[in-house]
């Protein structure tokens, strides 16, 4: 089974230049908790997701990628403020928010779907299905999409 | 010649010239930051035996391991107690003691640094207050720049004060036979002092960024300081091994103990208190963790850098230089110490200090039969450590603490310039320096 028989094609995308407001609202929208941002020519170049949005939410002290400040028990956020804090970013651009990653999760469509199984027991969430030359997305692969087809 | 200066040095070359090279090639690789200071540090102090300046046995009786077992119990310590929440809850703390006013937090999260980092070191300090400080400024809305200036500030400072605040004292305190109360009489007052001629212009170049909202204030006096604390026993467990090792450390002189066996001895309390009764599979993750934390580069590059000062020894070289330094001072107490002072602190702010105070401390303790025996050095000592430990506030580079900060402030997305740094710190440094030097010419010279 290649992953091209499972995968989800022609998923929601946003264009890079699209404001995380834009973006927030589509996944809200369709309970997307990933969202392939695409370029010119349908051309993938990341992800936006849920730990963007958690990103905007946390104060800057807990994103500093050292466990010095291990957890948040000790802190204070009114529902007011978590809500200013996403209407501040609504106008950010989506690709502000595109991570370098070092080796980009990603998957070919001609690739079994065990890869694919391997990925998701790795690093969860939904994974970008994207042409080996062209690099453009051809759809998205998930949870729920290999195992609708093992029932 | 030095009794342990080789005769046999390869292609029959001269040890000092060897020795020498060796060591500016190092200094020169250090200061380039293009490899690990500890491998460089490793592959020189290599290089001096394998080229036969040294034999290894030379080289290992160059090593002062006490200075190395202070800091590897003391790492461990704090290591472990750090888990235990004990220093955002300190931080938290201090921050609601003055109501959250901005200007009030300034204060005391500089003066809690000072304190912390006189205890512990002061890269471990930055890194346990820095993040509580941006949350706290985040929370306020006032800009985290002077906060986070001024705990690099206080992190060198306080570090100053004692026998185990910052590795230059530990080196002097260790070569030198000195206390920990000495280092509390000695350079205490002068940390004092210097404290407070930071904290004022540091209030006056800030005070109109220093202004928050109440509703800002009442934000961080909502923060919950208890729930900082992770694990109690812990907490209990560190807190009283902290507080024997220091006790330690003030009465160790009496009972003839050296630092590195209190130190150690503590570590190994805590490890015990910490993995009794945890199975074996459990304890060996623990203790694998806990000396995993240990900044085994530092060790490494003071392993090193020992070797290569100890081959500059052996070979004459460091006698050469104390003659020139007494040509030019002209063998006068008070130049000389003055000299020591301004001139620690003005390559301390550029370079390194652990590898400058390393090579002073031979350098110093040759001058001995000049000035009248070793119980003459002492105004030297107090003006090295004051220098080489204040001199790091100058510019962005010239401690670890401070490069530590720059990195954090860089990803919290409120970078640290170098040069805007220099602007404002390397005067507040001079004039610290001043101030040392006030207070040496008065109580010793």
């Amino acid at each position: 089974m290649t992953i091209q028989e499972v995968m989800k094609a022609s998923p929601a995308t946003v264009a890079p230049d699209e404001t995380f407001g834009h973006a927030f609202a589509l996944m809200m929208e369709q309970k997307l908790t990933h969202l392939p941002v695409v370029g010119s020519e349908g051309v993938y170049l990341g992800m936006f997701d849920l730990r963007d949005i958690w990103q905007v939410l946390l104060p800057k002290a807990a994103l500093l990628a050292m466990d010095s400040l291990s957890d948040l028990a000790f802190f204070y956020e009114s529902k007011k403020q978590l809500i200013d804090k996403l209407r501040h970013a609504a106008n950010r651009r989506v690709e502000e928010f595109l991570k370098e990653e070092d080796a980009p999760l990603e998957v070919y469509p001609d690739m079994p779907v065990i890869e694919a199984v391997l990925l998701l027991h790795r690093h969860d969430g939904v994974l970008p299905v994207v042409d080996r030359k062209s690099r453009r997305l051809v759809g998205m692969v998930g949870a729920w999409d290999i195992l609708e087809r093992l029932r | 010649m030095h009794p342990e200066a080789s005769s046999h040095v390869i292609f029959g070359w001269s040890a000092a010239w060897v020795s020498s090279v060796l060591f500016c090639i190092v200094y020169g690789l250090i200061i380039s930051e293009k490899i690990n200071r500890a491998v460089v540090g490793l592959a020189g102090a290599g290089l001096l035996i394998l080229c036969g300046v040294l034999t290894q046995e030379a080289a290992l009786r160059g090593i002062d391991f006490n200075t190395i077992g202070l800091l590897l119990g003391m790492m461990l310590i704090v290591g472990i107690t750090s888990k235990s929440g004990i220093f955002q809850y300190v931080a938290i703390w201090s921050a609601k003691a003055v109501n959250a006013a901005p200007v009030g937090v300034l204060i005391m999260l500089s003066l809690v640094t000072a304190v912390l980092s006189a205890l512990l070191d002061n890269v471990t300090t930055v890194l346990l207050i820095v993040p509580v400080t941006l949350a706290i400024t985040e929370e306020l809305g006032v800009k985290a720049y002077p906060y986070l200036i001024n705990e690099v500030l206080f992190s060198n400072i306080g570090g100053t004060a004692t026998l185990i605040g910052d590795p230059p004292n530990i080196m002097i305190g260790s070569a030198v036979g000195l206390t920990f109360m000495d280092f509390v009489i000695h350079a205490g007052p002068a940390v004092l002092l210097v404290m407070v001629l930071t904290i004022l212009p540091m209030y006056w170049i800030w005070r109109k960024d220093l202004v928050a909202t109440p509703e800002a204030q009442q934000r961080v006096m909502c923060f919950n300081e208890r729930e900082a604390i992770k694990d109690s026993r812990l907490l209990k467990q560190a807190l009283g091994v902290l507080a024997g090792v220091i006790a330690g450390f003030v009465v160790a002189h009496h009972f003839h103990i050296a630092p590195a066996t209190i130190s150690m001895f503590g570590a190994a309390v805590l490890l015990l208190l910490d993995n009794f009764g945890r199975s074996a599979d459990d304890q060996s993750k623990n203790v694998h963790h806990a000396f995993s934390e240990v900044e085994w580069i530092t060790l490494m590059f003071f392993v090193g850098l020992f070797i290569l000062v100890h081959g500059l020894e052996a070979s004459g070289v460091i006698r050469a230089l104390a003659e020139q330094l007494l040509a030019v001072t002209g063998g006068d107490q008070k130049i000389t110490a003055l000299g020591i002072l301004w001139g620690s602190a003005l390559l301390s702010g550029v370079i390194d200090n652990i590898p400058f105070v390393a090579t002073m401390i031979p350098l110093i303790k040759s001058l001995a039969p000049v000035f009248g025996g070793e119980q003459e050095l002492m105004k030297f000592w107090w003006a090295l450590s004051l220098g080489a430990c204040l001199g790091g506030n100058g510019t962005l580079v010239g401690a670890s603490a401070n490069l530590v900060v720059a990195g954090l402030a860089e990803r919290a997305g409120q970078p640290i310039r170098f040069w805007d740094y220099t602007k404002s710190c390397f005067p507040l440094m001079l004039l610290s320096i001043a101030v040392c030097h006030l207070y040496l010419q008065l109580r010793y010279l």
